[in-house]
């Protein structure tokens, strides 16, 4: 579903992706590790375009993401993000920033949106929230709704950007509840974080990347009690004895 | 004590040039508004020569006296075999020079949105136009609000130059009393009063619409 092929990245003279091969299948919940500027973050954005790659081949779902001919914004419909930081719409009620897109690019009445938009509030737990402001909701409950938002579109993968980085410590679990009940219900997801358990726990595979490169690729069994590589088992050491 | 009798007499005058000055304000202030907004967007934009169109745009016109530039559409015009009266080129002279401070404050609102959102709202599959429309520009529009109102107000009192092109505002009646009555302090002060009755309120609706924003957050 989602293929890199030799994907290379370059900001100016600061090479981020090195030989970049990933294949993602449909139901397949991918985790990506590895440390704090290892391009992780960087190759999760190329799969819907914010960033673009230098060279290589990136497809989702066969059509070609770099492609000057290919309409981007069709192809984003089917692909949902979480952010880091949330990103609501400050200026419109959680339910406001759910059916947005939906409307405008769906093309769904205010009803139907609405009425989709409340199934996912309910299915992430918040559905009392939906006409408050995001700035009136906790860090969970704001990227709970981002999930939703996400969810709205019903995409075809969810791309999640570190979504527990951000939150105090006692929200992360209301997230990664959330996360867990999607990877159950078999969305494909692929998933940056530094959340261990969760890939433990949830991934289908483990992507280890280090310094732009991908280093190890392997279940979360293997990965964590036997991973291959030295540079992941220092990675696994200075994240678990802690 | 000024001579109330000037204002008495000579009220209808004075009224006349009042009513122009306010349809040139607000003809301005509209046309300043959309004109400033698309240079502001010209300005963002990704397309180098959008861009530096509206960097030369900005640079030149709000470096030059609003006088020279209204001096340009009355004096220059007409060279052209374009003759317009001095209402309409002082007003369009008024509303190219304000676009500039406008576009400059809408650049910075717009700068000053999260890079985030816009991520948020293109990779949910909104085009640019929808993106700008439904979620930067709106939180942009917050921000420039105690900016703008200041434009405002400055282009309020910036009418003024009107008087000096025959433009029918209140200065240039307010020159044709004095010319009259000789009683050129008192004249000019009637004239001042006019502009304070426009430009308090909108200082105060200022005031206001920022408080309430300062609280809404």
């Amino acid at each position: 579903m989602i293929l890199f092929r030799q994907v290379e990245k370059h900001y100016g003279n600061f090479h981020v992706l090195k030989d970049i091969n990933l294949q993602i299948e449909q139901g397949e919940v991918v985790v990506v590790v590895g440390p704090s500027g290892s391009g992780k973050s960087t190759m999760l954005r190329c799969i819907n375009r914010l960033e673009t790659i230098t060279s290589g081949e990136l497809t989702v779902n066969n059509i070609t993401v770099n492609d000057k001919k290919t309409e981007i914004n069709k192809l984003r419909r089917d692909i949902g993000m979480v952010f880091q930081h949330f990103n609501l719409y400050p200026h419109k009620k959680v339910i406001d920033n759910i059916t947005l897109a939906p409307i405008k690019v769906l093309g769904l009445t205010k009803q139907e949106a609405e009425k989709t938009a409340m199934y996912y509030l309910e299915k992430v737990g918040i559905g009392e929230k939906a006409d408050q402001y995001p700035a009136q909701l906790s860090g969970g409950q704001q990227q709970r709704v981002a999930i939703a938002r996400g969810l709205a579109m019903k995409p075809q993968v969810m791309l999640f950007d570190e979504p527990t980085s951000a939150l105090d410590p006692e929200m992360v679990g209301e997230v990664l509840d959330v996360m867990k009940t999607l990877a159950n219900e078999g969305m494909t997801m692929v998933v940056v974080t530094h959340e261990m358990g969760f890939a433990r726990e949830v991934a289908d595979r483990v992507v280890f990347m280090d310094k732009g490169h991908i280093i190890e690729e392997a279940t979360p069994a293997e990965f964590f009690s036997n991973p291959r590589e030295e540079r992941a088992r220092l990675f696994l050491n200075r994240v678990l004895n802690h | 004590m000024p001579d109330f009798s000037i204002l008495i007499e000579y009220f209808d005058v004075y009224m006349e040039g009042f009513i122009n000055t306010i349809y040139s304000s607000i003809i301005a202030l509209i046309g300043s508004f959309v004109l400033g907004t698309l240079i502001a967007i010209f300005r963002i934009s990704s397309i180098k020569p959008l861009r530096w169109a509206g960097t030369v745009y900005v640079e030149f016109i709000r470096n030059i006296p609003l006088l020279l530039v209204v001096f340009v559409f009355f004096y220059g015009l007409p060279s052209l075999g374009i003759t317009l009266s001095g209402f309409v080129c002082g007003t369009i002279g008024l509303t190219v020079y304000t676009a500039t401070f406008i576009a400059e404050a809408i650049r910075a609102g717009i700068m000053s949105v999260p890079k985030g959102q816009t991520e948020a709202a293109q990779s949910s599959g909104l085009t640019y136009v929808q993106t700008m429309r439904y979620v930067v520009l709106p939180q942009a529009l917050k921000i420039v609000i105690p900016p703008l109102s200041n434009q405002f107000i400055n282009l309020v009192k910036n009418t003024s130059v009107l008087g000096v092109i025959a433009g029918l505002d209140l200065m240039y009646f307010g020159d044709q009393v004095a010319s009259k009555t000789y009683a050129t302090f008192d004249t000019y002060i009637f004239v001042a009063l006019f502009y304070l009755v426009m430009t308090l309120p909108l200082s105060y609706m200022a005031l206001h619409l920022e408080r309430r924003l300062a609280k809404n957050g």
